[in-house]
């Protein structure tokens, strides 16, 4: 049986296009708040690239290394408490505190891979779901070091300054900057990743574990490494999301629903992709937002308070914004598994078959 | 779409002669979906008939409603989107300890007033916000009011803690921990459990073997059945199980009459307390078919009082917040004066008034100027 | 003692509907490799059909057995047919994405027809029980336990003496050779995904009288059922029986000896060490 995704091929070379089209869409979204000035506008954004980061981040062991984590909200949420607790507790900058939170999680991502991963499907899935729980219940019970479900609530975050620059962390604005570096950072490290020598041995071990293995690659050592990259990103995104929601509990950053986003961003965009966790996100983000808050598209001016779209949404959706999530979910998984990017390539390269014109063939290994 | 409006309003001002003034905007952040979205239906109905009684007095509220889901960080944005987007003259809600927490933060950074209608979290009230008022007692009431009752009612040494490790639970237990100790009860168990396990027999079988003088229970909805079965099921017999208001401040709880006898909890308000009072729950009874909880009638007078003065105030922000620091109302909830004492902000100092569920109906007991009966003390076993 | 007593009988009790839970996992598991993360849900639809029988008909719910049990027999098989049959050759992430989504598509539209109001069942026997040597225990909870012990022998029986049965095991131990051996494995997984389900609606059914119902009541049992299932080796029928029975002591136990906040983390912890020493579960037999 073959159990490869359909757009496993690597990837190779290095596309000009891809690169003028990456640094167009970065200088588009960095100019973008200085002509939309709305916060809700900003806030989504955040949010987009947040989803983004989280799925890059999942992809690096899902994705490449074939590992299906569904325990990444420790990541998450260890990003998130560490961050929180040095700047409530100990008055440290985010900015540094981040550091440490990504050093914890990747301490904590080699105790996590070294149980793990000597088991494998379903048996992996499990132990990823009960390591985090056994954290969300620990973190839930040792009130006095957690402040157990009562959470934490930022107080208020330092200025940053910058040369004589002064950033203060009021507004959506530096968050919404932030975020796109974030993302940034987190795309091109995915993408260094993806063409090193690395990436080839993760994909190895995704596609074959026993011959990786008797070609010499380590699987458990490759599998640790990707692991702890993922855990890396992951809690930096953990701690951003602390300072800009400026609230953590052990439910919302540990819970099970924390880590299945992070699968989902990628499963609905295409796995084992940059662009994949990207286009997953753009679904994934508009469409909660909209089923769940419709008055967001009027803010956005998109349609009117009265229009008839966001009254149906109201009376039929606003308390189904779970119910439609769910047939997303399947929909999705029976129609197309191999993600939004998959339907697209299937859809290109029949339609390149159709117009012989451009006389190449496209190889039908696309698949 | 205000040129759309403007013939609607005009429309409504010809035809309610009282509605001489523009629409006030007020916010209203609630759970409507999620885990506690059962209660937040109350706090919502009771909002709901306010608007409608407001604006036969003439006051014209255009409510904004917002679903915090029961989670801190969506009614943070909701706080957000209602301040900035829709720009509300105030706030009503959230439900919730932690989401009225978080977002009572956010309401005294923009400045947007807020009332807090029936959140217990006692930090809430306690941070200086000037913009946020409470309506509602803090958690230390809860275990004061009952505590206090106990100790009158008879000489009880030891007490037992039994809560879920919630923000709401964990605080009201803290409460009431605290002013154990300041009474001289010696604490022999403190068991926080996570809500919605199906089996609480072995907590109570070991509270059970401390064999405590009072049994203080704070959960949600359903627990506090299961808890008090449970309870029946494993022989536990204080002089009296106190139960922390919410889960067992229900009428479904009330209706469970094997099991919620003679069973102590506190409250709010009850239909009881006034004329006014027992005239709201009647018509509320009509209209949803069902008896209020103290959450509707807290939201009902909470939105009551910030609808009148928002429109006193013109929808200024500044006016309102002001306005409701100075005022003082009566209504369903007794006198409501937003005050500063005790290290608290803009809180209304309620007596919360213990109740005794007798043969399946709640009966004030405690304190006596509310009392309307006897209380059975000390419990004297399961049937 | 006393209390260590009242504690594994209570855990034993509790472990016997956990035992159920996980019984109806692992026959899903056995045959068709396909984690279930829609089986607290369908638990839930068990304790809705229950409610409804008992509240509009006044059918006790011990005996609304009769009916939730073929209901959700008929639904996991509808649901195997039409949907989890596409996905039996899926990877393993997609097959879980996919019950999750049944899941929320299940509790949600539950939510929607019915509210999130908690529904509690009182029955007469609700809160009965008996003391034996100073030990009190549930009426209820021991007809259930009674109840989930008739139906686990008359399961075993079905497996090991009916043609069905056996055909079902086989598919369970190599789909491919019982394929080759002439067995309609197709139908096997949609008997299979019945029954797992039925049992699922029918441990529903038995606690609806002690526990209470909302639409996300699921959630915290599809956790354990897997416990449990990995526990007793996934597949194994009896390993699920003694899983249950195992967690349900430990969760009592740890409840009263550590914290009753640290009973579900006791669990995982357990959880996690067999994983590692005996991933294939007390009864499980090693897989190639």
């Amino acid at each position: 049986m073959d159990r490869r995704p359909l757009l496993s091929r690597a990837p190779r070379g290095f596309s000009v296009l891809g690169l003028v089209l990456f640094v167009a869409a970065i200088a588009a979204l960095a100019a973008f708040p200085s002509f939309v000035k709305k916060p809700y506008v900003l806030h989504m954004g955040v949010v987009l690239f947040l989803a983004i980061i989280q799925g890059q981040a999942w992809n690096v062991i899902g994705g490449y290394a074939g590992q299906y984590s569904v325990g990444h909200a420790a990541f998450f949420g260890i990003g998130a408490y560490v961050t929180m607790m040095l700047l409530e507790l100990n008055k440290t900058a985010p900015w540094v505190g981040i550091w440490a939170a990504i050093a914890a999680a990747v301490l904590l991502s080699l105790v996590i891979g070294s149980i793990t991963f000597r088991l494998r499907g379903p048996y992996f899935v499990l132990a990823s779901i009960s390591v985090t729980e056994i954290i969300r219940l620990a973190a839930l019970h040792f009130k006095d070091f957690t402040r157990g479900a009562e959470g934490f609530l930022v107080t208020e975050i330092p200025t940053l300054k910058i040369g004589a620059t002064e950033i203060e962390f009021f507004t959506k604005r530096p968050f919404y900057f932030a975020a796109l570096g974030l993302a940034v950072v987190t795309i091109i490290a995915n993408w260094a990743v993806q063409h090193s020598k690395l990436g080839y041995y993760f994909q190895a071990i995704r596609e074959d574990q026993d011959a990786a293995h008797s070609l010499g690659i380590n699987p458990a050592f490759y599998k640790n490494v990707a692991l702890a990259i993922s855990a890396a990103f992951t809690a930096a995104a953990g701690g951003f999301y602390a300072m800009f929601v400026k609230f953590i509990d052990p439910n919302t950053v540990f819970g099970l629903d924390v880590s299945v986003q992070f699968v989902l961003i990628c499963i609905i965009g295409g796995i084992g992709t940059i662009l994949g966790p990207v286009i997953g996100a753009m679904v994934l983000v508009p469409l909660s937002e909209i089923l769940r808050n419709p008055k967001g598209l009027v803010q956005l001016g998109i349609v009117s308070s009265d229009s008839g779209f966001v009254r149906f949404i109201e009376a039929n959706l606003s308390n189904a914004h779970m119910l439609v999530y769910g047939i997303l979910v399947v929909v999705v998984i029976l129609f197309a598994p191999e993600g939004v990017l998959g339907v697209i390539r299937r859809l290109a390269t029949r339609l390149r078959r159709r117009t012989p014109s451009r006389g190449r063939t496209e190889p039908a290994a696309t698949a | 779409m205000k040129k759309m409006l403007a013939p609607a309003l005009a429309a409504l001002s010809l035809a309610l002669p009282g509605a001489g003034h523009a629409q006030v905007k007020i916010g209203f952040i609630n759970s409507i979906t999620g885990p506690e979205a059962p209660i937040g239906e109350n706090l919502t109905n009771g909002v709901d008939m306010a608007v409608e009684d407001l604006k036969k007095k003439g006051v014209n509220v255009q409510l904004i409603k917002q679903d915090d889901t029961g989670k801190p960080q969506v009614s943070m944005s909701a706080m957000e989107q209602l301040a900035t987007g829709d720009e509300v003259a105030a706030v009503v809600g959230p439900y919730t300890s932690a989401t009225a927490n978080a977002v009572a933060k956010l309401a005294n950074q923009y400045k947007v007033p807020q009332v807090v209608p029936a959140a217990a979290k006692e930090e809430i009230t306690k941070q200086g916000y000037d913009f946020v008022f409470r309506l509602n007692a803090p958690a230390h009431q809860y275990a004061q009011s009952l505590i206090d009752a106990a100790s009158e009612l008879g000489k009880p040494k030891t007490i037992a803690f039994i809560y879920e490790s919630t923000d709401f639970g964990t605080s009201v237990a803290a409460a009431g921990k605290d002013f154990a100790q300041k009474k001289g009860l010696k604490i022999v168990a403190d068991e926080a459990y996570q809500k919605g396990a199906p089996d609480y027999r072995s907590t109570l079988t070991k509270i059970k073997a401390q064999s405590p003088d009072l049994v203080f229970m704070v959960s949600y909805v359903a627990d506090a059945i299961l808890l008090m079965r449970q309870s029946r099921e494993v022989g536990l017999k204080p002089q009296a199980f106190l139960g922390g208001g919410a889960g067992f401040d229900t009428a479904q709880f009330e209706s469970e009459k094997d099991i919620s006898n003679l069973v102590f909890s506190v409250t709010q308000w009850t239909p009881e307390s006034s004329p006014a009072a027992q005239e709201f729950a009647d018509r509320y009874l009509k209209k949803y078919g069902k008896k209020p909880t103290y959450h509707a009638a807290c939201a009902y007078a909470s939105m009551t009082i910030v609808g009148e003065v928002a429109q006193q105030a013109g929808g200024d922000r500044k006016k309102i917040q002001e306005a409701l620091k100075a005022g003082k109302w009566n209504g369903i909830m007794g006198s409501v004066d937003f005050r500063d004492y005790e290290g608290f902000t803009n809180q209304n100092e309620l007596v919360m008034p213990v109740v005794q569920y007798q043969g399946g109906k709640s009966v004030t007991v405690f304190p006596k100027q509310l009392a309307k009966k006897k209380a059975v003390y000390p419990f004297p076993g399961w049937k | 003692m006393n209390v260590f007593l009242q504690s594994v009988i209570s855990g034993i009790l509790v472990g016997g509907v956990y035992a159920l839970i996980g019984i109806g996992l692992t026959i899903i598991f056995g045959v068709m490799r396909v984690i279930n993360f829609a089986h607290g849900d369908l638990l839930m639809l068990g304790m809705y059909a229950t409610w409804l029988v008992f509240s509009r008909l006044g059918i006790d719910p011990f005996v609304s057995v009769a009916i939730t049990g073929p209901l959700l027999f008929l639904w996991g098989a509808f649901l195997q047919k039409t949907l989890i049959n596409r996905v039996l050759n899926a990877l393993p992430q997609n097959q879980i994405l996919l019950t999750i989504g049944l899941g929320l598509i299940m509790s949600n539209s539950i939510m929607l027809m019915f509210t999130s109001d908690y529904r509690i069942l009182t029955t007469t026997y609700s809160s009965s029980s008996f003391s034996l040597g100073g030990i009190s225990i549930s009426e209820p909870l021991l007809v259930a336990f009674l109840i989930t012990a008739v139906i686990t022998a008359a399961l075993y029986w079905f497996l090991l003496r009916t043609d069905t049965g056996q055909a079902i095991r086989a598919t369970a131990q190599d789909r491919d050779a019982a394929q080759l051996m002439g067995i309609n494995v197709q139908a096997m997984s949609v008997l299979a995904f019945g029954i797992g389900s039925a049992l699922a609606g029918v441990a529903g059914a038995l606690i609806s009288p002690t526990y209470y119902i909302f639409p996300q009541v699921g959630s915290t049992f599809t956790l354990k059922a897997f416990v449990i299932v990995v526990l007793g080796g996934m597949g194994s029928v009896i390993g699920a029986t003694l899983g249950g029975l195992i967690i349900g002591v430990t969760e009592s136990l740890s409840a009263v000896y550590i914290a009753s906040g640290l009973k579900e983390l006791v669990v995982f912890v357990l959880f996690l060490g067999l994983l590692l020493f005996k991933p294939s579960g007390l009864l499980g037999k090693t897989r190639a």
